[in-house]
């Protein structure tokens, strides 16, 4: 994931070289509310799945399972957001053909909201794995891998994020 | 009491207004873009080091993790300071 992420950050970096113009004017039309209620939401439900793999290490498989409840209805707040904030941009004109800074944000941040709906699949399997007791203290590789996935979209986020609503 | 985890998020939570708050500030150049520099290693950092737990983690995992940290912070830094060297490396013809 991190070095497809890579690369395609490369595109936002040669896109905006070649169009410093596009990429200094672009982030002000955009609503930084909608990137910043994003980032609270990912970073809130990543604190979730912390407490959730902390949780089983203890085998408290009931309080994992409410961890990471919290964690699938807050991470289920970014692509709800995604909607209301492309609703948003549609509303002032703003599509994947206002112009390069644009395209490249629709490319990036929609890409990332396709692995953010894996990452939420995931946790929903771990969830209905962990109501069913099949995690435990000494085995609960499957809980942590998710976690870690999960995490991984929010490091992604962090970068996208600033390319975006704040980097002029 | 405040454990940890809750520090941590809470940091995150703060270095993330603090991002808003330079979005919202309209500002561009040197000091912005050293900034964004700074919040995103740091807020990488806490996700990879805590959230993650890669500071217990092997060292080759955790370099990667922090590897593609610091290529990103370098290319941002390359993409403002010598956007001319990149336009020339991307040129056809």
């Amino acid at each position: 994931m991190l070095v497809e992420f890579l690369l395609l950050f490369s595109v936002y970096f040669i896109a905006r070289a070649h169009n410093p113009e596009a990429f200094l004017i672009g982030p002000g039309r955009l609503a930084t509310v909608a990137g910043t209620g994003i980032t609270l939401l990912l970073l809130t439900s990543g604190c979730c799945l912390v407490k959730a793999v902390a949780a089983i290490r203890t085998d408290a498989s009931g309080k994992a399972f409410a961890w990471i409840l919290g964690g699938i209805v807050l991470g289920c707040g970014y692509p709800i957001t995604k909607f209301f904030e492309i609703r948003w941009n549609i509303a002032h004109g703003i599509d994947g053909e206002t112009g390069i800074f644009y395209s490249v944000y629709y490319y990036l941040t929609l890409n990332h909201l396709v692995h953010v709906s894996w990452g939420l699949m995931g946790l929903m399997w771990v969830a209905a794995r962990t109501g069913l007791g099949s995690y435990s203290s000494t085995d609960y590789r499957g809980l942590e891998a998710a976690a870690v996935y999960w995490h991984t979209t929010d490091v992604l986020w962090l970068v996208i994020f600033s390319f975006f609503y704040v980097l002029r | 009491m405040m454990g940890h985890t809750e520090k941590i998020w809470l940091s995150l939570l703060g270095f993330t207004l603090a991002g808003a708050w330079l979005a919202e500030s309209g500002q561009a150049g040197w000091p912005l873009t050293l900034a964004v520099v700074f919040l995103i290693c740091v807020k990488a950092t806490l996700v990879i080091d805590h959230y993650m737990e890669m500071r217990f983690a092997n060292t080759w995992i955790r370099a990667v993790l922090f590897g593609f940290v610091g290529m990103v912070a370098l290319l941002v830094i390359v993409s403002h300071g010598w956007s001319e060297l990149i336009r020339k490396l991307t040129t056809l013809g």
